[in-house]
């Protein structure tokens, strides 16, 4: 007891000093925690009055609807580390503590106590309470189903534990994990775009899902149900079906925990060996010329075998996919391109923020160890950049077809190039004054390696923008031009001067970069470094 | 003879702090000259400062002949450097990772692919050529790191515990290469704590102690100059420069 003590304890204080060390996630904590008590109370009332509601409209549907939400939370909660995109072990790394003589369910019933006491879960028990009010209303049999809405709550922790183990386990090969980490991303994004999809498209799917739900009552099977059930029971008086209920919940909780235990066990004394990563088998090629190109190669190269690059690279897609999604939908595109000189701006200008330094993480040592100057560096990083979105490139090239003209395509591309480049070259000073240190695959994205750069660097981002915009507006205007005037053959003269006024107006910021980057050279090094 | 290392009053303070205080010394050119000190000493700050990678709050050191401060690159361009911390891109293989490096010293891509050929098979790392960085072992990466450092052909090679976590093949494969490398006239600046390795292969040492430069010169010299015995090992000299008290009472509670 006193050891299960003092681990929890231990890990308790050392989550409070992460704090202590670091202002800014102090600082996000202590906005985290109004927006945490604000959603609380929110979801509370919605339980509290959704259930009632649901319960005087349809009773016989409280217990499937409650058991599939309850379910569809406690799975996302389980997948919640994955979902967040690196962050596979995060509560789960006992590696430090491993090595005492503890027992390893013990390490893992630490592990789930502690998790208790996170503020996440905390901000759950209003929620519980609300759920087990207006199940029970005021009366004696209250404690009974705040009791089951308890169980469930810490059913879901030993679950996502177990889940958290697993991930782990997997995580110890390269290969595995660099899935994984792909697989969650890629379902993350999915999942945060569903509500979408569903309210704009799938309210006849939603209605049939729901019926279906309470029908077949489908959810009686999942055990982080069981205590929600256990709950409803109680609340009603069933004595018998609360208590089978209540301990099967029980006895859920329990396996997840000797689970835990048993893959913690295997895991540390490396039993769980998923076999060796094995061999690439990749020829090396030198594509592109000089150093310039060597860069430009080992951008490409990283970025697209580094699963969560590539699938920020993916994902980034999107965004322009939901803004051509709209101006289809609003019939923006038909109205002579408008449209679609918007999309084509906003790809562009999303250059901006690319962060190029910083995805050198401690590579930027060896990177600045090369008597390459300064300007080729910030050169080969921003075509490396502006290849990397290519697929951007032909997504608006597309649009171009089938929202206007093809003579307007070039217009178009060269709008985008001009903001593109210029976007580029803004953001070089950014990434030299605030570099913002990329987590390595695999490590925590809200650990010390990331993170913003204060009120004062977004301020300073947001006068660098407009200041790209800004710059970019006269050859925007200039690509433009031949479909304001109606008259295409004017592009002749205006495009090459369009791309020949952003290249100047890029070699000017590089240049500026530059001599930037050389004065700052070592400062720059030295956060990025230290920060990994 | 132009001395291949020069640091004069080198100062790099953190806040407040010192990590190196004026610290100055020479090393001629083909020298292996070993750099001491027990931890956070101000080996690794100094050895930072001498390749460029931090800026000294004051002081001025030359390489070759050339102030860092006047053509960084250019002296980036002589010098190879092995960090104790391996800057590796670990999504390259480990013959992307020396192309890579050659290309970045601006070698004709033929004479990359020769030497990278012949580094991966000098530090046994063929086999596994075609294979990410970031599936090595931790010795094989160090061994990729140096043959990075050494594709140019560096004058002048700043080494931080270059033989931590090798094997003791592999450990024998690069002494021995960088011994060939000193006969040729290529400087070494080395940082170890295994100072039977430093003993056996510097000509030269000088030990930092809490920022501060406590000695330099040969072994010889510097058993002379503490008065201490003809056989005392480096060990022995270390310890007693860094006025280490290794003498303690047993434990109450052991045994």
């Amino acid at each position: 007891m006193g050891r299960l003590l003092a681990l929890v304890l231990l890990r308790l204080r050392l989550e409070l000093r992460s704090f202590a060390g670091a202002r800014e996630r102090a600082l996000g904590m202590l906005l985290i925690v109004p927006g945490l008590l604000f959603a609380s109370g929110l979801i509370s009332l919605l339980v509290y009055f959704g259930v009632r509601a649901l319960d005087r409209a349809q009773p016989e549907a409280v217990l499937p609807v409650l058991s599939a939400l309850v379910t569809l939370f406690g799975v996302l909660f389980c997948l919640q580390p994955l979902l967040s995109g690196v962050a596979l072990t995060e509560t789960h790394d006992l590696r430090q503590v491993v090595h005492y003589p503890v027992p390893f369910p013990t390490l893992a019933l630490s592990s789930l106590i502690a998790n208790l006491f996170q503020p996440v879960v905390l901000s759950e028990l209003p929620v519980t309470l609300a759920l087990a009010l207006a199940l029970a209303g005021a009366s004696p049999r209250l404690a009974l189903a705040w009791f089951g809405a308890l169980l469930s709550l810490v059913s879901m922790l030993a679950a996502a534990q177990t889940v958290g183990f697993v991930l782990q386990a997997l995580s110890r090969h390269r290969r595995l994990r660099d899935f994984v980490l792909s697989f969650g991303l890629l379902l993350g994004f999915s999942a945060s775009l569903m509500p979408l999809l569903l309210l704009s498209h799938g309210g006849p799917l939603l209605a049939r899902m729901a019926r279906f739900l309470v029908f077949t009552d489908l959810f009686k099977m999942s055990p982080l149900a069981w205590g929600v059930r256990a709950g409803a029971y109680g609340a009603q008086g069933d004595a018998v079906l609360f208590g089978s209920f209540a301990f099967l919940s029980a006895f859920f909780s329990l396996a997840c925990m000797l689970a835990s235990g048993l893959l913690v066990s295997r895991i540390y004394r490396g039993e769980l060996d998923l076999g060796p990563s094995g061999l690439s088998d990749v020829t090396a090629r030198m594509i592109f010329p000089g150093p310039v190109g060597a860069v430009i190669e080992k951008d490409l190269r990283s970025a697209w075998r580094d699963p969560a690059l590539r699938m920020l690279l993916l994902i980034g897609l999107t965004g322009p996919l939901l803004l051509l999604f709209f101006l289809l939908q609003s019939g923006r595109g038909a109205r002579g391109g408008g449209g679609l000189l918007l999309l084509a701006v906003f790809v562009g200008i999303s250059t901006f923020g690319g962060n190029v330094l910083g995805f050198e993480r401690r590579g930027i040592g060896l990177l600045l160890s090369f008597p390459v100057p300064r300007w080729r560096v910030l050169v080969a990083k921003n075509l490396a950049m502006s290849l990397l979105r290519l697929p951007h490139l032909g997504m608006v090239a597309l649009a171009g077809m089938l929202m206007a003209p093809l003579s307007a395509v070039p217009c178009v591309l060269v709008a985008l190039g001009a903001t593109l480049l210029i976007a580029a070259g803004a953001d070089n000073y950014l990434s030299i004054l605030f570099p913002v240190p990329v987590p390595a695959p695999g490590q925590s994205p809200h650990a010390g390696a990331s993170g913003g750069r204060g009120l004062a660097a977004i301020a300073i981002s947001s006068l660098f923008l407009t200041g790209a915009l800004a710059l970019a507006a006269p050859f925007i205007f200039l690509a433009w031009l031949p479909r304001l005037l109606e008259r295409p053959s004017l592009a002749l003269v205006t495009l090459p001067l369009a791309v020949a006024g952003a290249a100047a107006v890029y070699a000017m910021l590089v240049a500026g970069a530059a001599r930037l980057f050389e004065s700052r050279e070592p400062e720059l090094i030295e956060r990025i470094l230290v920060e990994q | 003879m132009t001395d291949a290392i020069v640091a004069s009053g080198l100062v790099k303070r953190f806040r407040e702090k010192a990590a190196v205080d004026g610290v100055s010394f020479r090393v001629a050119r083909g020298r292996f000259f070993g750099f001491l000190g027990p931890n956070g000493a101000g080996k690794s700050t100094t050895m930072k400062m001498l390749t460029g990678l931090l800026r000294p709050t004051a002081g001025e050191v030359e390489i070759e002949g050339i102030r860092l401060s006047d053509d960084l690159l250019a002296v980036k361009g002589l010098i190879g450097s092995l960090p104790e911390e391996l800057p590796l891109y670990e999504r390259l293989t480990g013959e992307e990772y020396l192309h890579f490096a050659g290309r970045m010293y601006n070698l004709p891509r033929a004479e990359v692919r020769r030497r990278s050929d012949e580094l991966l098979e000098f530090l046994s790392l063929q086999e596994d050529r075609r294979k990410l960085l970031v599936d090595y072992s931790q010795g094989m990466k160090k061994k990729a790191a140096l043959a990075a450092a050494l594709i140019h052909n560096p004058r002048v090679l700043f080494l931080d515990e270059p033989l931590n976590g090798i094997d003791p093949i592999s450990g024998r494969i690069v002494t021995n290469l960088l011994k060939r490398l000193a006969s040729k006239g290529v400087t070494m600046f080395f940082t170890s704590h295994v100072l039977d390795v430093v003993e056996r292969l510097c000509d030269e040492v000088a030990v930092i102690d809490k920022g501060k430069l406590v000695a330099q010169g040969s072994l010889a010299e510097i058993r002379t100059q503490l008065v201490t015995t003809h056989d005392a090992t480096l060990e022995d000299v270390f310890l007693k420069l860094v006025a280490a008290d290794v003498e303690r009472r047993d434990l109450s509670w052991l045994g």
